[in-house]
């Protein structure tokens, strides 16, 4: 008998148990490749090929699995069991069949110890199906570390093959206790009861008893006659049987009592334990809550969102700069890329004799124009600075900084240009996040020809006066 | 097969290209500013399904001379049908032409034959300088799609509805910060409308990625349960030789044992949080409550935690009451019923008197300092025997995970985990409730929760993460 099934299920729950510790994308990733790869050589990716496959991969010298000290455990118990019960049988064969010569071997006693280890075995069995386990505490004790996992439910029906085992070996080794002892000694079995009980009745008893062999070997089946003549008192003499061979001649019964009501429903017993142990293992394996969380890992596609590139640390410069500068006075007002739209703020165009506007919508010819009627009105200027209006939202841009680069070429040496970023409501000041990229934009160009200026707020009407009345 | 599709994301300097990008890539590690040039090159993110892909999205920089370009195309076409060739014509001729990099790397996919998501902010004026940049993209003669993405306060986006709807096939609403799952998958299927071959996998990638998400939920549930059953049967334990108990007294002992129990049910709540965000793909989040401390108002064992997520005395009866019959109705089955469930009533009311009288202790109980024998004192404290602890635990789990499955990838700032207001967790099943009391009062009795007891108990704190998803919703 192997116990394959069991030691699946519990190499199952050990890898299950190790798993919990694993992310759960891994392991989804991990299970649904085998599961594809299972697909691809058309087999069916059963749990044991699963777990054949991850010790493959760990290569040799893993260590041995957690699946095996249990098992290990149980091994040691059934060779308790089987040791303790070879040892009992010869006894207690032994022991029943003491002869000194003097007085006969009670086949009626024989029938009791045979009924008890009957109801023995019946009780192992009822107990394990029930799943009683009174020997727990016991159990503990000798295991030192409580067990975990799916093995606490198998214990019931674990115990109740080993105790089978324990029963099976120990009748066994009565039986060739009996065998030997009857061919070395010459014993006299008879019967006896203190009941008032008539030869026939004990006959009908012991046909009842032999029924199941009787018609296979007639000698085993004792009839009226032998019953009769082998029939003995407490207070007998001990010859009163005519032929002193017919006390031998119950041995063939006694073999067989013992091999049918003693070895075989052990036997019986021990290989529907193991059956039931090996469906109990294989319905744990296919109920078990990892078994669920596999399959379904291993139908569910392995979805990557393609979030492995990191460039969060790679970010340009964004440091705080604070290098504002007053706006200079300048009578060029040029709107960059629609700024100052649809209407100019009164504290930005009055007094401005040049008003232009450039990038945008303009075109780059546009722009060249608009470039060299500064440079011409900067000539004859006293005050060589241009205001340009930039919508604060809208970050600075290449066109930005190569209308700027050419104005340093063509307008005269000594021009400076203050970038004034607009908020949408011309109102009121940008705000300073807005105003950053603008300064940093500044220190990129690198010179001091470009700097950063804020707008002069327009006065706000006070609302609880209106003109015209008095304050 | 026909070719996976590709998107790129264009459109002028800082309107969250790369934020709508983190968002439906789900990743974090994108780098996102405020600063025009932050994207230097243009990335691709693939959405894969056991390798073979669905999707993929393009992260690229913004246009910065579109009117250069645009006068170069013109000057070089002569009618509208060489404008895909003239386009290819200016990026093979500018390729390492240092101020056309941006629009090279941008245009690059286009010709490629990706399909165009062209974002703009919708929170500040349309303005008509970008028609420059919209004019190119007609050229590339790739279908295309426009996204209004709201990166602050204000809202203009009807006047820029209106305007992109002159150049685009579609025009979407899409704030790549706060927009909830739903929309992404819904934003997925738009763009699978640009082309007829584009929307089988689109739709198909919408249906994994709610499956992931499904998938996630229970994941979680898992993850929370596990942490619960190790704080909840956490022992704290010290043995002292005869020397070092005659240096110690009880008191000082006791101190010493708590701050560590204390220490480390903070380390495993916090242990969990980062599996959940690691779960849901969030690797770089930063925390408001990174480093508890004991006074802080957050902190798991502060007053205002309890207050906000213990559950009422009432809760603790009924759910006890269910706990306890579950064991009652064991001495039932032994008379094979002819105790009338005698045994589950009586169970049922002990469990509900335990859990409505004990329910408050956390001290005093867990605290066992043994006597001095063959040497050796030993003194233990935990586990916890406050039910109480377990649902403030719970609530503060369910809490941070709720926040974190409903943040997006492309959200940087400071997560704020409050307490709650509310005791949500009344409007929980009796069964969950049952299952959650039975899970917890097996973990402070310090006995393994079986695999279905794990079972039930996850499903019950994924029942636990609906209430409190509809609780949320149904809040303002």
């Amino acid at each position: 008998m192997t116990d394959s099934p069991l030691r699946l299920l519990l190499a199952f729950d050990a890898q299950a148990r190790r798993d919990t510790s694993q992310p759960p994308a891994f392991l989804h990733r991990r299970d649904r490749k085998f599961a594809l790869v299972c697909e691809q050589q058309g087999v069916t990716p059963e749990a044991n090929r699963w777990l054949a496959h991850l010790n493959r991969l760990s290569g040799p010298g893993t260590k041995p699995s957690a699946a095996n000290q249990p098992l290990r455990f149980w091994r040691r118990v059934s060779t308790g069991f089987a040791a303790v019960g070879m040892v009992a049988g010869v006894f207690a064969m032994v022991g029943l069949l003491f002869y000194d010569g003097g007085q006969r071997i009670n086949i009626t006693v024989l029938l009791a110890f045979v009924l008890l280890q009957l109801l023995l075995a019946l009780l192992t069995a009822v107990q394990s199906l029930a799943g009683w386990q009174p020997w727990r505490w016991l159990l503990r004790r000798f295991q030192g570390t409580p067990t975990q996992g799916v093995i606490n439910r198998l214990q019931p029906v674990l115990m109740a093959r080993s105790a089978h085992l324990g029963g099976l070996c120990f009748a066994i080794s009565g039986l060739v206790t009996l065998l030997v002892m009857v061919v070395v000694q010459d014993l006299a079995f008879g019967w006896s009861t203190t009941l008032e009980t008539a030869a026939a009745n004990y006959h009908r008893l012991v046909q009842i008893i032999a029924a199941p062999w009787a018609w296979l070997w007639s000698a085993a089946a004792p009839d009226l006659t032998l019953i009769e003549a082998t029939r003995f008192f407490r207070a007998g003499t001990g010859n009163t049987s005519p032929d002193p061979a017919r006390w031998g001649q119950w041995w063939p019964f006694v073999t067989m009592l013992w091999l049918t009501w003693v070895l075989l429903p052990r036997l019986l017993l021990w290989v529907l334990t193991s059956m039931l142990l090996r469906h109990r293992a294989r319905r744990l394996l296919s109920h078990h809550p990892a078994m669920r969380a596999l399959l379904y890992r291993m139908e569910t596609p392995a979805l990557d969102t393609g979030n492995a590139h990191n460039d969060a640390a790679d970010l340009p410069d964004t440091g705080l700069r604070n290098n504002l500068l007053p706006m200079p006075d300048s009578d060029i007002l040029l709107c960059w890329a629609g700024a100052g739209e649809p209407e100019l703020p009164d504290t930005l165009s009055s007094g401005k004799q040049l008003v232009l506007r450039a990038g945008g919508r303009a075109s780059l010819a546009d722009d060249e124009q608009v470039l060299s009627q500064i440079g011409t009105h900067c000539h004859g200027a006293d005050s060589k600075a241009v205001i340009l209006l930039t919508r604060c939202w809208e970050p600075p841009t290449g066109e930005l900084q190569d209308f700027l680069e050419s104005a340093r070429d063509v307008w005269p040496d000594g021009t400076r240009v203050a970038l004034v970023p607009l908020a949408a409501d011309s109102t009121r000041e940008p705000d300073a996040h807005q105003v950053q990229p603008w300064l940093r934009f500044a220190e990129r160009l690198g010179n001091d020809f470009v700097r950063v200026s804020l707008p002069p707020l327009q006065p706000q009407p006070n609302p609880y006066t209106t003109s015209g009345e008095p304050s | 097969m026909t070719q996976a599709p590709t998107f790129a994301v264009v459109g002028h300097p800082n309107k969250g290209k790369s934020s709508v990008v983190a968002t439906l890539s789900q990743n974090d590690a994108i780098a996102i500013a405020l600063e025009p040039g932050t994207t230097r090159k243009r990335q691709a993110y693939p959405l894969t399904v056991d390798g073979r892909t669905l999707y993929t999205l393009v992260d690229t920089p913004g246009f910065q001379r579109p009117r250069r370009v645009l006068q170069w195309l013109e000057a070089h076409s002569v009618s509208a049908s060489d404008h895909v060739d003239t386009v290819s014509a200016f990026v093979t001729q500018h390729r390492d032409d240092g101020r056309f990099t941006d629009e090279c790397e941008l245009l690059a996919p286009l010709l490629d034959g990706a399909g165009i998501i062209y974002v703009v902010d919708g929170s500040v004026p349309y303005s008509a300088e970008h028609e420059a940049e919209m004019t190119i993209l007609r050229w590339t003669g790739r279908p295309s799609l426009a996204l209004i993405n709201s990166i602050g306060a204000d809202d203009y986006s009807d006047t820029w509805q209106t305007a992109l709807g002159q150049f685009f096939q579609v025009v979407r609403r899409f704030d790549a910060v706060r927009a909830p799952f739903e929309q992404h998958l819904s934003l997925l299927r738009a763009f699978g409308q640009l082309e007829p071959d584009w929307e089988a996998p689109l739709e198909q990638a919408t249906q994994y990625l709610s499956g992931q998400r499904q998938q996630r939920r229970r994941q979680a549930a898992s993850l929370v349960a596990r942490a619960l059953d190790d704080m909840m049967s956490f022992q704290e334990k010290r043995t002292l030789t005869a020397g070092q108990a005659a240096e110690t007294s009880d008191g000082s002992l006791a101190d010493q044992l708590r701050q560590r129990w204390y220490r480390h049910q903070r380390q495993r709540e916090q242990t969990l949080r980062v599996e959940i965000e690691h779960l849901y793909q969030h690797q770089r989040i930063r925390r408001q409550e990174a480093e508890l401390e004991w006074h802080s108002e957050h902190d798991l064992f502060s007053e205002d935690s309890r207050r906000a997520w213990a559950v009422s005395k009432r809760y603790l009866a009924t759910a006890g009451f269910g706990a306890g019959a579950v064991s009652g109705a064991g001495i039932d089955a032994l008379t094979l019923g002819s105790s009338l469930g005698t045994g589950a009533l009586v169970g049922g009311l002990i469990g509900a008197a335990g859990s409505y009288l004990y329910g408050d202790r956390l001290a005093l109980p867990a605290l066992n300092i043994g006597v001095l024998r063959d040497g050796l004192k030993t003194a233990t404290f935990g586990p916890v025997q406050d039910s109480q602890f377990g649902y403030v635990v719970l609530g503060r789990a369910i809490d941070h995970w709720w926040h974190i499955s409903h943040r997006n990838h492309a959200g940087r700032d400071l997560l704020e985990l409050e307490p709650a207001d509310h005791h949500w967790l009344e409007s929980l099943d009796k069964g969950s409730r049952k299952d959650i009391q039975q899970a917890f009062d097996k973990c402070r009795k310090r006995r393994p929760l079986d695999l279905r007891q794990r079972e039930k108990f996850t499903d019950a704190i994924e029942q636990c993460m609906a209430v409190y998803d509809d609780w949320r919703l149904n809040r303002t």
